[in-house]
């Protein structure tokens, strides 16, 4: 074919200006690091590279979530935990005095030392986490357990046999401490014949005797009062009964549980429930109802009580205790869980490094086979552009 | 004649005829630079023959012409090719320029927007009480509605700078053929049969060349020398010496109408029958592609918002709503919300009820369901709503924009919950986004003005209680990310994105590779068309000194002639 100086020069500026173009990208790759420039030079794999991209992002995020799911579960294990060993050291108390041994003072004491451990549990409750209360579900803003007012309990009846007292409690305390009355019935009969006797110290000292009667009788000094029930037509000398007033502890949040998204479609349910947990709503497992109870029973210095109070502690712990392993398989879970992602996360990264990422060996490889291919084209040009039969004319 | 004097003719006339070589080789070397310059030579004959009695005698060489190298099949082939190569050249900048405003492969991309809108919903579902997580939030959605925006913007920019490419192309194309024309004029006014009038045809080639840059274009050459020139579907643009012009309107569908302006005023679209060249390149890509990207840009956007907005509509914030307006809007009044002409989303709406709940300042609430059916117009919803003890709703009016305003008397606040009419997220109440576009979309202002509103949580229906901690909202819509979204062709929101992505990417590849492959031909037969026309300097440098080494040679002819002719004469001494 003819070859004329056009076409000379013209494949000298487009081989120049490939070689010069492939060059620019090569570097750009080295550059910043990434295989593609646009999405045109390679749309399929740069689109699998946005999905892959988001995947991890995706997956960042859920280990955050689990992150504060690990929080939120190690805490309420904590605070379960801690529970748990107070309730124990209870129930060793409780066991002591169930025994017939003690004193009316003794029992008295260890009232007191129930008392403060149902503070104990109550502070325990109201554990917060960044400014949340673990335990009171959705009302996070809201302690989850709170000392109400000093009310009044409904009477515990210990009838003898042939008995059929009944009495219901009344009244507005006025006192500031806790305290339980017995009732004891000295002098059989119907209401209104009928005479008993008050004691604020668990049977040890005992008030003058009165006459029962159908109407609120004030007993001790500070706004209890007791009604005797006008249908009861046999009281029987010895009944007791017992009215306490203490402070009731109370759940004031709800029955809802934190979920956090811990993978697609795939929730954690990271709290736990006030009132099942602990208790403040009443019901069998209520820790609050069952310490109230047990102070006062030792306040009524009864022993037989406390023995059933024991049982209920343990009772309570072995639902605790099962509650505990759940948190502590929940939290088990999480770690599983972080380390799948933590796997995922690893091939993720490696995966986006092989797609997008320049690799660099290959690129500085090209990068030196492409200078000289540049360097001999230069060269080759030039020798090109200097041929010319004028020279040798 | 021969004879000596003869010789001396012979002689003569070689001179001549060699000077025109080296003044041709010349023009030539001159012109070795001249685009669309085809080289030419001149056509050397011998003369007619001198009867002689021995026979024929030759009689020296003579002139038939100077002719231009040209193969019009190679040019033709040429000009067809380039016509596709700027086709798409012009496609490939306008979709490279597209591109660049999705690029993925960079930080900062829409994709990485979205994820990070998500994971903000997910740091609220972890903690639904928290400023900091509410703010970021906002932050990352009016981001994300930002991004949307100048997208769309942007697309719609891209539309226009076209627009405003396609008014000198087509002047150009116009001064093209009309020059076309007049060299037809100024060609049959020059030429004979024998002699070609070899520089104004390398122009009108040329000429030509230019006018398939910008059009695809036909032409073919009458016996008489001219050319015409019609455009691919037939259309005459040059019509021996007369041309047609080209103008172009926008239609009321916003599509580009090119118009053949004909003679006597005759007009025709010929926009259909466009093919090749810059031009049809721009109005592919304004007419066609980006149509497309910005229908599955807003296709995307609407969802978005119709998601968020489905669920956040019923949704709660930390604390209850003093008052609510509806960011959408109805014409009429009396008209039924279902299917409403003005409502982006009236669509959506289904026969079914919503609640609302109004709570007093001691706490206490009230909850009342709210029935739409098919025909529920926002007026009757006004009604009920105003009915509802604790609240009003009125109507406002803007001009025809009727909008609903709820609004909690003093010490009442509300909320809403279970709407299984979508009659909230259809009419913007209680609503995250704003908008109902990819250009539109934005973040509720009521929000934005207190972030306590964003509602994370859902009113307990049975009780009206919305304690702080609830995140069933957030985690709901945290979800969304992973949801097949119906409108979308069961894609996800990413997904969707990504497709798109894709098509755009693969939009540009494919006009890189056919223009690269066009770029191919065209060298090539720019090649072969050089191969043919192109003036190669050791040829004519060759040439150069053929002719002067004849021209000496036939100057040494007239010596040796007059030699003989001096001996002659001298005989007679």
């Amino acid at each position: 074919m003819r070859v004329s100086m056009p076409t000379i020069f013209n494949n000298i500026q487009t081989q120049l200006q490939r070689l010069v173009e492939d060059l620019q990208h090569t570097n750009a790759t080295i550059a910043n690091g990434r295989k593609y420039q646009q999405i045109s030079d390679n749309p399929v794999e740069v689109g699998a590279l946005i999905g892959l991209d988001r995947d991890s992002t995706q997956i960042t995020q859920y280990q955050r979530n689990l992150d504060t799911a690990h929080d939120w579960l190690a805490g309420t294990e904590t605070v379960l935990t801690n529970i748990n060993e107070l309730v124990s050291s209870t129930a060793a108390l409780a066991e002591q005095m169930a025994t017939g041994t003690y004193t009316a003072q003794q029992r008295a004491a260890a009232a007191q030392q129930v008392q403060q451990y149902l503070e104990e549990f109550m502070q325990m409750g109201n554990t917060r986490y960044q400014g949340h209360y673990l335990l009171s579900g959705y009302k996070i803003d809201t302690e989850p357990f709170a000392q109400q007012p000093f009310a009044i309990q409904p009477p515990e009846m210990h009838l003898q046999s042939g008995s059929d007292g009944a009495a219901t409690s009344s009244g507005t305390y006025t006192g500031t401490g806790s305290i339980t009355y017995i009732v004891e019935i000295v002098a059989g009969g119907a209401t209104g014949a009928a005479t008993y006797r008050v004691s604020e110290d668990g049977g040890q000292t005992w008030s003058t005797t009165a006459t029962t009667a159908a109407a609120p009788q004030a007993i001790g000094s500070a706004g209890a009062q007791v009604t005797f029930d006008a249908a009861s037509a046999n009281w029987v000398a010895g009944d007791r009964f017992t009215i306490s007033v203490y402070q009731p502890i109370t759940y004031q949040g709800d029955d809802n549980t934190l979920d956090l998204a811990i993978g697609r479609s795939t929730r954690m349910q990271v709290s736990q429930v006030g009132s099942d947990v602990v208790g403040g709503a009443g019901g069998a497992n209520d820790l609050f109802q069952i310490m109230a109870q047990l102070k006062s029973n030792l306040e009524a210095n009864d022993a037989g009580e406390v023995g059933k109070r024991l049982e209920e502690l343990r009772d309570y712990q072995a639902h605790l205790t099962a509650v505990i392993a759940g948190q502590g398989a929940a939290l088990n879970r999480v770690e599983i869980k972080q380390n799948a992602y933590d796997t995922i996360q690893e091939e993720l990264t490696q995966s986006i490094a092989k797609k997008g990422d320049t690799d660099l060996v290959e690129a500085a490889n090209a990068m030196a086979s492409k200078q000289l291919a540049y360097q001999a084209a230069l060269q080759a040009s030039s020798m090109v552009m200097n041929l010319s039969l004028l020279n040798y004319l | 004649m021969s004879g000596i004097l003869g010789l001396m003719d012979i002689a003569k006339r070689a001179l001549a005829a060699n000077q025109l070589g080296v003044e041709v080789t010349g023009n030539n070397i001159a012109n070795v630079n001249t685009p669309g310059y085809s080289r030419q030579k001149v056509n050397f004959e011998t003369s007619q023959a001198l009867p002689m009695p021995y026979g024929p005698l030759g009689y020296g060489v003579q002139i038939s012409g100077i002719e231009r190298a040209f193969d019009p099949l190679v040019a033709a082939r040429l000009d067809q090719n380039t016509s596709s190569l700027a086709d798409y050249q012009a496609r490939k900048a306008d979709l490279d320029q597209i591109a660049s405003l999705f690029n993925e492969t960079q930080d900062g991309g829409l994709s990485q927007l979205f994820s990070e809108f998500w994971d903000a919903w997910n740091d609220v579902a972890d903690n639904p009480t928290g400023a900091g997580e509410r703010q970021t939030l906002l932050g990352q959605a009016q981001t994300l509605a930002d991004a949307f925006s100048f997208r769309a913007d942007q697309l719609v920019q891209a539309r226009n700078d076209i627009t405003q490419r396609l008014g000198p192309v087509i002047e150009e194309i116009n001064a093209h053929a009309a020059r076309i024309a007049q060299l037809n004029g100024e060609i049959q006014a020059i030429e004979t049969p024998e002699h070609h009038a070899n520089d104004l045809r390398d122009e009108r080639q040329s000429e030509l060349n230019q006018l398939s840059e910008l059009i695809g274009i036909r032409y073919y050459t009458t016996g008489n020398g001219t050319i015409n020139v019609t455009l691919a579907n037939g259309v005459s643009l040059v019509q021996s010496m007369d041309s047609y012009s080209l103008r172009y309107e926008i239609t009321p569908s916003d599509t580009v109408a090119v118009i053949w302006q004909g003679p006597g005023g005759t007009e025709e679209d010929v926009t259909s029958g466009l093919e090749g060249g810059e031009l049809s390149g721009h109005i592919a890509v304004r007419d066609t592609m980006i149509p497309q990207f910005q229908g599955d840009l807003d296709a995307l956007a609407q969802e978005l918002i119709a998601g968020v907005n489905t669920l956040h509509s019923q949704g709660v914030g930390l604390e209850l709503l003093s008052t609510a307006t509806s960011s959408y809007f109805v014409n009429s009044t009396a008209a039924a919300l279902q299917n409403n002409p003005s409502l982006a989303f009236g669509d959506r709406i289904a026969a079914g009820q919503f609640t609302v709940h109004v709570e007093d300042g001691s706490g206490g609430t009230a909850a009342t369901d709210i029935s739409i059916t098919g025909t529920t117009s926002l007026a009757d919803l006004a009604a009920a709503l105003d009915a509802v003890s604790g609240i009003s709703a009125t109507i406002v009016t803007n001009g025809s924009e009727n909008r609903l305003q709820i609004t909690a008397d003093s010490g009442y606040s509300f909320g809403f919950s279970e709407d299984t009419s979508n009659v909230l997220m259809a009419l913007g109440v209680n609503t995250f986004f704003t908008g109902d576009n990819a250009w539109s979309l934005g973040v509720n202002d009521a929000l934005v003005n207190n972030a306590d509103l964003i509602a994370a949580g859902r009113i307990d229906t049975l009780t009206g209680a919305h304690p702080m901690g609830d995140n069933t909202n957030a985690l709901a819509l945290a979800d969304l990310e992973n949801q097949a979204v119906t409108g979308l062709g069961g894609l996800t929101y990413e997904e969707a994105y990504r497709q798109l992505v894709t098509d755009i990417g693969l939009e540009a590849e494919e006009a890189g590779n056919k223009q690269d492959f066009y770029q191919g031909l065209v060298d090539q037969f720019t090649e072969l068309r050089d191969s043919v026309s192109g003036v190669s300097l050791d040829e004519e440098l060759t040439n150069l000194i053929k002719f002067q080494r004849a021209y000496q040679a036939a100057a040494q002819m007239i010596t040796a002639a007059d030699e003989m002719l001096q001996a002659l004469l001298a005989i007679k001494k």
